[in-house]
């Protein structure tokens, strides 16, 4: 069984004329009931990591196992294509959650980076911390690039998967690295 | 005694053992996955711990992940119901590296009988009758066939890994096993993650009946008596029942006592069940060892008044047994109905979606094992069971009035079910009569067995 991300790296529609959106909005539901299930259960058959495709005007991409931080985005495994349609819109929850949420990727301890305070100017893919998993270390990553606006546990407390760890404020622009000033705004960064 | 357990598992066999923790004064806490939270489990435990996403290999089969968890929330031990990790030795293993016990077999003993091929040949050496099959697993094709050739035909080809009816084929010919053999393997491998097969001799018209042992620490075992799992469809049982209409008096009690004295001199530990098929003459021959709690083990607490799911823990505990043979005493007749949201209409195609109205069965004698209640959505990640109805009568046939009572009264809406297929059942001769054999229902066809219960 694979995992893929449901909404990550979907349909690239072609055009954005007010007239396609329809076309575009059932090319996209056709990617979603047919295209993506016949991929998930490819990938999971392969062994392979990442699988992209394209098509006239969109092209899907699939990872195998979602990084860390974004965990608990959502998964759809392949055998929800074989379930009627309703059936499968389990485990996107979050999909529609700020951004900036960084879960937890597993149970076990969590554990922040050194220098982690309200403030720090981060950039998407930087660690944040880690939960130790039996002695091994998984690390949260940033999703975006912002300021940490909030760190909701403590070192060394107890984590279950899926748990928001931290809240990595958008900048609005992506351009966090001007920030040099240790942005002490705190969460109004938007 | 434990003082906190993890529970390691979902649906009504998650509620089963929150209960028995509750009748022990152990903290049950639950491991569930994202799509579970909302789960009855999850309500009724004393803590719950999110263990990862939907999909079972990152959650319920994720070993690091449940003993992390059980660390995280003070659990002394683990429970694993039954399927994903409740036979893994690796597993128990693992769980007692970190200081945790695993409740069930430990980790040496689920080892020793792990392979079936192997578990065969050592309870026959300590005197049980068992069925032909196989040396070991198959190695390829010509060992396959050459096996056959001396087991005889027909053959059933088996995965060494699971149940529940994967990967596992009936082949008349050599040609027949042949073709089946690539798609078992790749079935199984799909299914298990290995797909190793063996062969077993296949008899015409059996049944299924398998008996219930538990055996403590310190060799001390007694028999709990036999379940009849005869109503099957593709090998997964729908109705299970004790005693058995298949065997008289003194075959039950033969075939039982030689099972508990056999595992119990093998070196086995904890609960168990010995399946057996049983031939048209009457005579049983052992098949396999499951190293579990078993679905069906509600059928056996109604005879006895023995919590068996309280028994698997405090024997993992170290407690002693306390009791003898003379003290098991069984009595009337009990029938288990396995509800699944399956559409029986359709192949019985897995049903996902809301569950609109739940009204279970009740009254004397009737009991409902479930995880459901108006409101729940069933997800569509897991196996399709959805509750078990269990019923008692002092005799057969006072069991089965009860059945049809409660199975009327069951509601299920928003959902399609497999109550159509209980209801046609309690109105099939040959299930009335008792004699109904493993192969009976494919045979038959699941529609025309629909459609003849409509007209009677």
């Amino acid at each position: 069984v694979s995992s893929h991300e449901p909404r990550g790296d979907g349909g690239e529609p072609s055009g954005y004329g007010e007239d396609t959106d329809a076309r575009d909005r059932a090319e996209i539901s056709r990617l979603a009931d047919e295209v993506l299930p016949a991929l998930a259960a490819r990938l999971g058959a392969s062994g392979l990591g990442e699988l992209e495709v394209r098509g006239a005007g969109w092209r899907v991409r699939l990872r195998r196992q979602p990084s860390p931080a974004e965990g608990s985005t959502g998964t759809t495994p392949a055998r929800a294509a074989s379930h009627p349609p309703g059936a499968s819109r389990h485990g996107g929850e979050h999909a529609h959650e700020d951004e900036g949420l960084a879960h937890s990727p597993a149970v076990g301890y969590f554990g922040p980076r050194a220098d982690l305070a309200v403030g720090l100017p981060v950039r998407a893919g930087d660690g944040l911390g880690h939960v130790e998993v039996l002695g091994l270390r998984q690390e949260v990553l940033a999703r975006v690039d912002g300021i940490v606006g909030h760190v909701f546990v403590e070192p060394g407390q107890a984590v279950e998967y899926g748990q928001e760890l931290i809240r990595v404020d958008s900048l609005g622009r992506h351009d966090a690295s001007g920030s040099d000033e240790d942005g002490s705004a705190g969460g109004d960064g938007r | 005694m434990f003082s906190r357990v993890l529970i390691a598992n979902r649906g009504e066999i998650a509620v089963r053992v929150v209960r028995a923790c509750r009748q022990l004064g152990i903290s049950p806490v639950v491991a569930h996955s994202e799509v579970d939270r909302g789960t009855r489990a999850v309500a009724l435990a004393d803590e719950a711990v999110c263990i990862g996403p939907a999909e079972a290999r990152r959650s319920y089969l994720s070993a690091a992940s449940i003993i992390s968890a059980a660390l995280v929330s003070g659990c002394d031990a683990i429970h694993p119901g039954y399927g994903f990790l409740s036979e893994d030795d690796t597993f128990a293993d693992l769980t007692r590296a970190h200081g945790l016990t695993f409740i069930g077999p430990p980790p040496e003993v689920l080892e020793r009988f792990a392979s079936k091929a192997g578990t065969r040949e050592l309870l026959a050496r300590h005197g049980l009758p068992t069925i032909a099959g196989s040396h070991g697993m198959l190695r390829d094709d010509e060992h396959a066939l050459s096996e056959a050739e001396r087991i005889g035909y027909p053959v059933l080809i088996k995965p060494s890994a699971g149940g529940g009816g994967k990967g596992m084929r009936l082949v008349r010919t050599p040609r027949e096993l042949q073709q089946a053999l690539t798609v078992c393997r790749s079935e199984a491998r799909a299914a298990f993650g290995d797909d190793s097969l063996y062969l077993e001799r296949w008899l015409e018209d059996n049944r299924h009946v398998e008996v219930q042992v538990v055996v403590d620490r310190y060799g001390n075992g007694v028999h709990v008596g036999e379940r009849d799992c005869s109503v099957q469809r593709r090998h997964q049982k729908l109705v299970e029942e004790a005693p058995s209409p298949a065997i008289d008096d003194d075959t039950r009690a033969a075939l039982a006592e030689a099972a508990v004295r056999a595992v119990a001199a093998a070196g086995y530990e904890n609960l168990g069940t010995l399946e057996f098929l049983v031939d048209r003459e009457g005579r049983a021959f052992f098949i396999e060892l499951n190293a579990r709690i078993q679905v069906e083990h509600p059928v056996t607490e109604m005879l006895s008044g023995i919590d068996l799911v309280a028994e698997q823990i405090r024997i993992a505990a170290g407690e002693p047994l306390g009791y003898t043979q003379a003290d098991v005493r069984l009595r009337g007749h009990a029938i288990e109905f396995r509800i699944n949201a399956e559409d029986v209409a359709h192949d019985f195609r897995p049903q996902a979606g809301p569950v609109e109205v739940f009204l279970p069965p009740g009254g004397p004698g009737v009991r409902m094992d479930t995880h459901l209640f108006s409101g729940y959505e069933v997800p569509p990640y897991y196996d399709s069971l959805l509750g078990k109805v269990i019923v008692w009568g002092p005799d057969r046939q006072s069991a089965i009035a009860r059945a049809r009572g409660a199975l009327g009264e069951l509601v299920v809406e928003g959902l399609t079910t497999n109550l159509p297929f209980h209801r046609a059942l309690l109105s099939d001769p040959t299930f009335l009569e008792g004699a109904f054999t493993t192969g009976l229902l494919d045979r038959r066809g699941a529609a025309a067995f629909l459609a003849a219960a409509a007209e009677a």
